[in-house]
């Protein structure tokens, strides 16, 4: 069994990029071994208005069945566009989008935004995840119409400082790692899930050791990324760093705890 | 990219530690781009590990550093992924004068390397050819050292610049490689600003490549900071430079894309440090299973054997 986290359907306006569909994803995952994919609309980080992204996805998951419980839907919402309360309401009450992913640097809004703030509290009182990517592409090679900042681990925290109980995944670790003790405790103390595709993650094992067995899980951040170099980081520990009871922790019984599949 | 990697603890393995390192491949598999026909589904069995171990690989683009944990976390690195062979290089800083003194220490530093792990490491040379004289004798030394080639050069100066083809004319009666890095170059239509102003760019080794048919070129990592489609479109034509897919971007698709214009006899397995992506892209890219093993062992291996300093 293998659960990724990190996934997409949908364009990216700057490259091509392979099963962009969720016909295409589906054949890709049972190719590829992968049971279920997490997945969002690339779509709703260009579209001025989100929640067209995520009614295409929730028609396009309707209209094949064996889509259902193989392809989880998460939301994109811009909470400084209008309406985003009620495309909250929609996306998770209507369509059964299990968590919120935000793009607040394409969407132009810092992430302590009273707004984004109060977002993070409604997912938070829904029982749902807010989801953060520290970047979607490498910025060296983006186009030259691409944004062309990038977190590390740090800039994820003045969200969690703000809402300490919420539940947070953290997407495609990359840059730097360091943080404060000060920190350290506040993200050791929240609730959070961090997937696998970054690569920052260079030693598993020891972030493992760190913050402990529960908090990673299987991500691809395909398909802008490949699939294999995320899953290869789990499956390339020694048994010293993560016994087989681990390493299936990590391939899917954390994301099924986590999002309460 | 040169990242050094210093989060890392590690464990030292002495030996090579995956018996699937010697294996040779049985029979031929069309369109193996995945591992899930070996069932990832079932526990247990690590299909991933095996599909990983079952090939021969040598890391087209390797380094080592003058760290405390180097070169250890490389072949830690390695064994875990069973990468049997890293060419290792420790380039010039890209932004210092590269004077003979800075080469010379570099180029001591793989030597001693080489010495510590003669069956894992093979040595490639730094030099700067503004200082033509003191070049051409740190060639000859290092090659009688057993070195295999030159690289990773950087961007003292052009790869195309007349002041390298001394060095370049050398290198073809030597029967090897030069590997020059990429560079982020003009992947933003300008010049990136963090770029030196002598950085090699896709159009320099075309030109290079052209005015000396029978020296071998290797365009550093795909996976580096360029962007790649440009890279290999502009290298298409190019029969004499071969191209490393090393780097820390592992985009998906980069490998298919790469095999459709550059062709599965120039393309090199590498890591340039970023161990888990070099593997894993090539493990999720279309390949046949003799793609794979041209990729990650035979095409180097090749160029290798022209100078008589391949792996048995
Ligand atoms: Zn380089």
């Amino acid at each position: 069994m293998l659960i990724d986290i990190n996934a997409y359907t949908g364009h990216w306006p700057f490259r091509q990029l392979q099963h962009t569909t969720c016909g295409a994803r589906l054949q890709f995952m049972q190719k590829s071994g992968i049971d279920i994919s997490m997945v969002s609309n690339l779509n709703g980080i260009f579209y001025k208005n989100t929640q067209s992204a995520n009614e295409e996805l929730y028609e396009a998951l309707k209209l094949d069945r064996r889509f259902a419980g193989r392809i989880i839907p998460f939301a994109v919402i811009n909470p400084i566009y209008a309406g985003w309360k009620d495309d909250l309401k929609k996306c998770t009450a209507g369509m059964g989008m299990k968590g919120v992913r935000l793009h607040p640097r394409y969407h132009r809004y810092a992430l302590t935004h009273p707004y984004c703030i109060e977002l993070v509290k409604r997912t938070r009182d829904l029982g749902l995840p807010i989801a953060l990517s520290l970047r979607m592409v490498d910025r060296r090679v983006s186009s030259w119409l691409d944004i062309s900042e990038e977190w590390s681990l740090k800039d994820v925290l003045p969200v969690i400082r703000e809402v300490p109980d919420a539940k947070y995944v953290i997407l495609n670790a990359v840059n730097s790692m360091q943080l404060t003790n000060e920190e350290t405790n506040l993200l050791k103390g929240s609730d959070f899930l961090m997937d696998t595709s970054g690569r920052a993650l260079t030693d598993l094992g020891n972030m493992i050791r760190s913050y402990g067995k529960e908090k990673f899980a299987y991500g691809s951040h395909s398909p802008i990324l490949d699939h294999v170099t995320g899953l290869l980081r789990i499956e390339s520990l020694r048994t010293e760093e993560a016994g087989e009871i681990t390493k299936t922790l990590l391939r899917y019984k954390n994301a099924q705890a986590f999002f309460n599949l | 990219m040169q990242k050094k990697i210093n989060r890392r603890s590690f464990v030292t393995h002495t030996v090579l530690s995956s018996a699937g390192l010697l294996l040779k491949i049985q029979g031929v598999q069309e369109n193996s781009g995945s591992f899930a026909n070996a069932s990832l589904h079932k526990e247990n069995e690590p299909a991933l590990m095996k599909e990983v171990m079952k090939y021969r690989k040598i890391d087209s683009h390797a380094h080592v550093y003058f760290s405390a944990d180097s070169p250890a976390s490389q072949i830690d690195f390695a064994d875990r992924l069973g990468i049997e062979r890293l060419v290792i290089s420790r380039n010039l800083e890209p932004f210092s004068g590269g004077t003979p003194e800075e080469f010379r220490r570099c180029n001591d530093l793989v030597i001693q390397c080489m010495k510590a792990y003669p069956n894992r490491f093979l040595g490639t040379m730094v030099l700067n050819p503004t200082y033509r004289e003191a070049s051409l004798e740190e060639i000859k030394r290092c090659v009688d050292a057993g070195m295999v080639g030159a690289g990773e050069l950087y961007n003292q100066v052009k790869i195309n610049d007349p002041a390298f083809y001394p060095i370049i004319e050398k290198f073809i009666d030597l029967k090897m490689i030069l590997l020059m890095h990429s560079a982020i170059g003009r992947s933003r239509v300008v010049l990136d600003a963090g770029e030196p102003p002598n950085i090699s760019l896709p159009e320099d080794f075309v030109e290079i490549a052209a005015r000396y048919p029978e020296a071998m070129f290797q365009f550093a990592h795909t996976a580096g900071g360029i962007d790649w489609e440009y890279a290999c479109k502009a290298l298409a034509n190019s029969p004499n430079v071969y191209v490393d897919i090393s780097g820390s971007n592992n985009e998906a698709g980069m490998i298919d894309f790469a095999l459709r214009h550059i062709g599965e006899d120039r393309l090199l397995f590498g890591c340039d440090n970023s161990f888990y992506q070099g593997v894993g892209h090539m493990l999720a890219a279309n390949l046949t299973e003799i793609q794979r093993r041209k990729i990650f062992f035979d095409n180097y291996n090749a160029i290798l054997k022209k100078s008589g300093r391949h792996v048995d």
